[in-house]
């Protein structure tokens, strides 16, 4: 019992940041239709920002954190957006999708060439003490990531739900026609969204890099399991990525220690065939409709 | 109130609008009926400004309009329904009302507008908290057009409210629109179910191919046969 509450608690840690990436991946797509299959060399890349920072620029890990939130919004937000999804957007999903793989490869690529291909130490945000909960011996680092990931998610909904600004996002994800009709700035909302999914993947590179240390190959696990998770939850929900994420962290884990660790990454994959043909809209998702 | 003066104007290539010219009164209802494609829609989307003209002007009270962005026209007291469904589904009642003012800058004006329109529409204070997506068709387009009201709109442009509404539904969207029109709100609106609309109307106007052919008393296009021709698939004489 006390060997499952220690894998409970390290998978939802990690399912925690799986979340993070997986509500990026909802919540671009609710804003602007838009699947960006870089969103695992998103979450890859801030720690090399900070890192930059901290070895060529001199900075204490605190204010490389910083530089690498700017760096984030800009290049992973702003520049995004602007460069690749405005441009090719009107012509439709696919031209995105293939846009959004080269700028991965790219991303990764040029992390390999221009900082290093070996895996990089990363500072720890926390203590590595271990305390006992239940009579399980459960690392400090776990409960934190999970508690600050959790955090971030619950300001995320506040957000949303609580804002002026986080309803209006929300009135330009469900109908952006008529958003704009009511004199909402659609656009300034889209871009929010984008922004917000840069902060959100600073974060979750912030708290996965001291575990798996910072390693240019890092967003190709990291990526598949949070889309996965975005389709286990629910696509089009937010709270559907969260449950996703969450899910695949703990059955990983469980599946590791009590099935088989060979056979652990097949674990989410099984999971998502088996969501898709009884469920297709995910745990929490809502069926969509198209016109054509 | 409103007048259009000569507007061409389409999508892409295609010229939905042919010279189209009319003018309506304050505080009265104007119906635009006409056969599919004859640009009654595009004519909305023309005044609003969801859609670019190419020529023409466009003048509200004497002020030139043409052009303007939907933020523009909604701070000169234009409210616009477009057909369909036009709710943020997974929103409150309260927050679709709440979004329909976000262009104010008085929110503080905008929080009693609220509670004005929910004492005219006594269904939505009842599910103030509801999803819009769980109101009854007739009531999700009550919550349009208490929506579009938020600001104290001068002109609402409707666009076939009757459309997916129950003949009682259709009864009660009409009597709403007539109690705005008695205080003093000018209605243009666009109408499938033209012998309805007309019969509820103060005027109507008949669009063929882009161009006004006629504007009229309403009752009296009511009872004029080339307004039954025309809804039969026939073309109008060019008049004299």
């Amino acid at each position: 019992m006390t060997e499952f509450i220690q894998l409970l608690i390290s998978g939802l840690a990690t399912g925690s940041i799986y979340a993070l990436a997986a509500i990026g991946f909802t919540l671009l797509w609710q804003a602007s239709q838009t699947i960006n299959f870089a969103q695992g060399e998103f979450v890859m890349l801030p720690a090399f920002f900070v890192l930059a920072g901290m070895h060529f620029l001199g900075l204490g890990f605190g204010p490389a954190i910083l530089l690498a939130l700017v760096a984030s919004l800009l290049i992973l937000g702003l520049t995004f957006k602007r460069v690749i999804i405005d441009p090719l957007l009107p012509h439709g999903v696919l031209p995105v999708v293939i846009a959004t793989i080269a700028l991965g490869i790219l991303m990764k690529e040029s992390v390999k060439q221009f900082y290093s291909a070996e895996a990089q130490p990363f500072p720890a945000l926390f203590s590595e003490r271990t305390i006992t909960v239940l009579g399980a011996v459960v690392s400090v680092q776990d409960i934190a990531v999970l508690l600050i990931s959790l955090s971030a998610v619950g300001l995320l909904q506040f957000f949303l739900t609580g804002t002026k600004t986080g309803r209006c996002m929300q009135a330009t994800a469900q109908n952006p026609a008529v958003a704009e009709i009511l004199g909402v700035n659609v656009k300034r909302m889209i871009l929010y969204t984008f922004l917000i999914n840069a902060a959100l993947a600073l974060l979750a590179s912030v708290l996965i890099s001291p575990i798996y240390l910072a390693k240019f190959n890092n967003g190709e696990t990291l990526g598949l399991i949070a889309f996965i998770a975005a389709i286990v939850g629910g696509f089009n929900q937010i709270r559907g990525a969260i449950a996703g994420g969450l899910l695949i962290g703990v059955i990983d884990n469980l599946a590791a220690a009590y099935v088989s660790a060979q056979y652990r990454s097949a674990i989410p994959l099984i999971l998502l065939i088996i969501i898709i043909l009884i469920r297709p809209q995910g745990l929490l998702g809502k069926a969509e409709g198209r016109t054509v | 109130m409103l007048e259009l003066k000569d507007i061409f104007g389409g999508y892409g290539k295609m010229t939905i609008l042919n010279g189209t010219s009319f003018k309506i009164d304050r505080g009265t209802i104007t119906t635009v009926i006409g056969p599919n494609g004859a640009g009654k829609s595009t004519v909305f989307k023309a005044i609003f400004g969801l859609l670019r003209i190419r020529s023409g002007q466009i003048l509200l009270d004497g002020t030139n309009v043409t052009s303007n962005t939907p933020a523009r026209m909604l701070s000169h007291g234009v409210s616009y329904v477009p057909q369909g469904r036009n709710l943020f589904p997974m929103l409150s009642v309260r927050h679709n009302l709440e979004i329909g003012g976000i262009s104010s800058p008085d929110q503080a004006k905008i929080r009693r507008r609220i509670d004005a329109v929910m004492d005219q529409f006594p269904i939505l204070r009842e599910k103030a908290d509801s999803q819009a997506i769980t109101l009854s068709g007739g009531q999700q387009k009550q919550l349009e057009i208490a929506r579009a009201l938020l600001l104290e709109p001068r002109l609402i442009l409707i666009d076939e409210p009757s459309i997916g509404l129950s003949p009682q539904m259709i009864n009660e969207t009409f009597r709403t629109l007539i109690r705005l029109r008695d205080e003093g709100v000018t209605i243009l609106m666009v109408e499938q179910n033209a012998k309805a609309a007309l019969a509820m109307s103060d005027y109507g106007l008949v669009l063929e191919q882009g161009r006004a052919r006629m504007y009229d008393k309403a009752d009296k296009l009511l009872h004029d046969p080339r307004v039954g021709q025309l809804f039969l698939g026939a073309h109008l004489e060019e008049e004299a």
